[in-house]
């Protein structure tokens, strides 16, 4: 579907260019492990008491992130592509009450050398959304306060033994 | 702070969510039209298109202009910025993700390095 002349949501994307110093296999099985994952996925503090990450092509993805308070964010998605050490390809979106997705992504994640560490790239493209999606908002106030507290950590940095 | 109003961004996705909506916006976002102009390329009775024009209207998307009988319809794109900032909100989001896999990572290879 070429959406490039559609005003709205779909079509938009974003993309991040991270590099680690750890090799691509480690990167990628971070990625691709749900015992990893399920370790940083989701904004700071959150944990992921749901973690169905089976990553092949055409499995399901369930994973339920639950913040410190207690609340609980269930996400849907796909796997699409995945091939190791390079690239993942996969649709992710928050559930509404009902279980259905409330927007989707469709996110591409890919692992190159950089030296020794790796270069990750995610381009992530809105692919649908539906007429509640501007109601996720509130579950991002917690990526904002963790901003701050990032904010906060460059300024008086931790002294480090 | 960031100060969203949440009714006011279902209504922009609300309408969003329609195709024949959005290519009246997409045609608008080319320049100001008639209402008929509007309508033309669509199969659909006058009453449909109004209706899709009251939903665009409601979100605060499209502005009318009445002159005499004629109404011209304009976008009024303020509207997609919110929709702007909600992308940004997501990437934000990821920012903070990827912050705590590269803090995982080193915690993994120290790890490593101690055994």
């Amino acid at each position: 579907m070429k959406n490039k002349e559609e005003k709205g949501l779909v079509g938009r994307e974003f993309v991040i260019v991270r590099e680690y110093a750890a090799p691509r296999a480690l990167v990628f099985r971070a990625w691709a492990d749900p015992a990893y994952l399920s370790k940083w996925w989701g904004p700071r503090g959150f944990t992921n008491p749901v973690c169905d990450w089976d990553a092949r092509p055409g499995r399901k993805i369930h994973v339920v992130m639950r913040s410190p308070g207690g609340d609980e964010f269930p996400m849907g998605g796909e796997f699409h592509e995945v091939v190791p050490n390079e690239r993942i390809a996969f649709t992710s979106g928050a559930l509404g009450a009902d279980g259905a997705p409330l927007f989707e992504f469709l996110h591409v994640v890919t692992f190159e050398d950089r030296g020794k560490g790796t270069k990750l790239t995610v381009n992530s493209r809105i692919t649908s959304a539906g007429p509640d999606a501007g109601r996720y908002i509130g579950g991002f106030e917690a990526g904002m306060t963790q901003s701050l507290e990032r904010l906060g950590e460059l300024l008086a940095p931790p002294t480090s033994g | 702070m960031l100060n969203y109003s949440s009714r006011g961004l279902d209504r922009v996705f609300g309408a969003l969510a329609d195709p024949t909506r959005r290519r009246m916006l997409e045609r608008l976002s080319r320049g100001d039209c008639s209402v008929g102009e509007l309508a033309r390329p669509h199969r659909m009775s006058l009453p449909a298109i109004s209706q899709h024009l009251g939903i665009l209207e409601s979100a605060g998307l499209v502005g009318r202009r009445r002159r005499g009988r004629v109404h011209r319809m304009r976008m009024r794109p303020g509207r997609l910025l919110q929709a702007e900032s909600w992308i940004e909100e997501h990437r934000a989001a990821w920012e903070g993700r990827l912050d705590r896999l590269g803090k995982f990572l080193s915690e993994l290879q120290s790890k490593e390095e101690k055994l």
